[in-house]
């Protein structure tokens, strides 16, 4: 990574972002998040439920904004969502009434794309998630797994530098999801585009990142920054001896306060 | 380290949580079954055939006073002159379902437009809310007088009526249908690269229409109420008044040909619309 180390793409400037509730007056779901992620890297976020990770991945995505602090995407303020940030979702949310080559073409038909211009992205970016078989099919006729796959493939029709992830795989079995944790590693090897991926699984963080940002919760702060040096690429460094020492070294950092979330 | 050997040809072990997919069909069914296959939901209705055959015993034995239970002889007969000879039935047909569904048409259009902006514009949705509460519990009925005072007995009137009746259960759905939009959808969409319009038009519009149609659903059978009551209350054509006018010249074959007609229709259309609902709706998890 040291080659890319210079040039930040996503910075995040003291970010908080205040929740009114009803009952406990304002909530303080981040309070000034601060971490870069360089261009080329893959950056995890990490913490118990209630540390305000995935709010801080809407932000970033340009969907909320934050009551304070800014994002900076190449040295830019955002302002509102763009294609160039693409983002995934837990609960699939690729759309139920298109079939699967329409869910992949959604980005280019949105962008003006013609139809055959559309279809030759359609068959890369289904070719490349394996699912090229499926392409007539209805979301509902998928397993979770597929379903994550169609996500994938219609982010990446964008053709986004970023790719932000909001628990991706959480949905999934662990069979399901070693596959897919391969295949997105294989992917992110391959164009090394900068991700964000929020995550409740230390394992998988510590399994694809080159950093882990580790979040406390309540208010969100970051707690504290790990470097992932374990060599790619990575499909059998859960076999490493530091991959557990990585992992246990997480855990402890935030135990504390996950007992505490989870009562 | 012994990470070395990674494959490099992405697609080759791609594909490996693959389910088989139930949708891709049940065996076809064997030959000599299907043959008779449109016999099937013509026989789940036999209690209709046996209550029919019911009535033409009774009316035989003479239990029923003839003057309010002809035969069915009688009225299949009439049915037959009516289409058949004199046209007249056919007529009336066409007059009630043009008012029928010019109402319902201009109902759909301006109740979807409406529901539509409802659910996306706030300042819509706070002006239109408390009226549409306000009026949607008023039988529409009882503003029928009032149009006809408007809009004369003619087809005018009517139209209106049924386009107040329709109109209500149109915008409530479809209003309903756009408020429950997944917002993750949205945010997906707006993600990759969606404007406002194209929201609407690629993203709420097919996520809210089951509700639109089970609105035009309710919607239809309204249309049919209210077009034959207000045939029964003031006309000079339509399946209300031929009803009305063979009552009232003891006539009752002829009535029950317009009572049999328009259960008919409105069963048709209401099958209809269900299968066309089953058709666009294949993407909806049951």
């Amino acid at each position: 990574m040291d080659q890319t180390k210079s040039t930040v793409h996503i910075d995040i400037r003291r970010v908080s972002q205040k929740f009114q509730t009803a009952r406990r007056g304002d909530l303080l779901a981040l309070d000034r998040v601060d971490f870069q992620a360089h261009r080329g890297e893959f950056v995890s976020i990490v913490g118990p439920s209630g540390c305000g990770k995935s709010t801080l991945l809407y932000i970033v995505a340009g969907l909320m904004a934050a009551s304070d602090g800014r994002v900076l995407v190449d040295g830019t303020a955002i302002a509102g969502p763009s294609p160039d940030r693409g983002l995934v979702l837990q609960n699939s949310s690729i759309f139920p009434w298109r079939t699967v080559e329409d869910n992949v073409a959604f980005g280019p038909q949105m962008a003006g794309l013609s139809r055959p211009e559309r279809s030759a992205l359609v068959a890369r970016y289904l070719e490349m998630v394996g699912l090229t078989k499926f392409a007539k099919f209805h979301p509902r006729e998928l397993s979770g797994g597929m379903k994550q796959r169609i996500a994938i493939a219609q982010m990446l029709a964008c053709s986004p530098s970023i790719f932000l992830m909001d628990e991706p795989f959480g949905a999934l079995d662990s069979l399901s999801r070693e596959v897919l944790q391969d295949q997105l590693l294989q992917l992110w090897e391959r164009d090394r585009k900068t991700v964000l991926f929020v995550t409740h699984s230390i394992d998988e963080a510590v399994l694809l990142s080159d950093r882990v940002v580790v979040m406390s919760p309540l208010p969100g702060r970051v707690k504290e920054i790990v470097a992932i040096d374990l060599p790619r690429p990575r499909h059998e460094a859960r076999l490493l001896p530091e991959f557990g020492v990585l992992r246990n070294y997480i855990w402890s950092s935030i135990r504390n306060e996950t007992m505490e979330a989870i009562g | 380290m012994t990470t070395a050997t990674a494959p490099k040809n992405l697609p080759a072990d791609l594909g490996s949580d693959v389910v088989a997919p139930e949708a891709s069909g049940f065996p076809a069914p064997a030959g000599r079954a299907s043959r008779y296959r449109w016999l099937k939901p013509v026989a789940r209705y036999y209690p209709v055939f046996l209550l029919f055959l019911l009535w033409e015993i009774l009316s035989r034995l003479n239990v029923f006073d003839p003057m309010f239970m002809p035969s069915l002889e009688g009225v299949a007969r009439t049915f037959y002159e009516e289409v058949f000879v004199t046209h007249e039935l056919l007529y009336h047909m066409a007059v009630s379902f043009s008012r029928a569904g010019i109402g319902l048409s201009l109902a759909a259009v301006v109740g979807i437009a409406v529901g539509i902006l409802m659910g996306r514009v706030r300042l819509i949705e706070e002006f239109c809310d408390p009226l549409i509460s306000a009026l949607f519990p008023t039988p529409k009925l009882a503003l029928f007088p009032l149009m006809m005072i408007f809009l004369g007995i003619g087809d005018a009137s009517k139209i209106a009526l049924i386009f107040l009746g329709c109109f209500f259960p149109i915008v409530i759905n479809t209003y309903t249908g756009v408020k429950n939009v997944d917002k993750f959808f949205l945010w997906n969409a707006r993600t990759k690269g969606a404007s406002g319009r194209q929201l609407i038009w690629y993203v709420v519009c097919p996520a809210a229409m089951p509700f639109v149609f089970a609105g035009l659903r309710v919607a239809t059978s309204t249309a049919f109420l209210l077009i034959v009551a207000s045939e029964l209350i003031a006309a000079n054509d339509g399946l209300g008044y031929l009803i009305m006018f063979a009552e009232r010249s003891f006539n009752p074959e002829l009535m029950w040909c317009g009572i049999l007609v328009i259960a008919a229709m409105g069963f048709i259309v209401d099958r209809l619309l269900l299968a066309l609902g089953h058709r666009l709706f294949v993407w909806q998890d049951k």
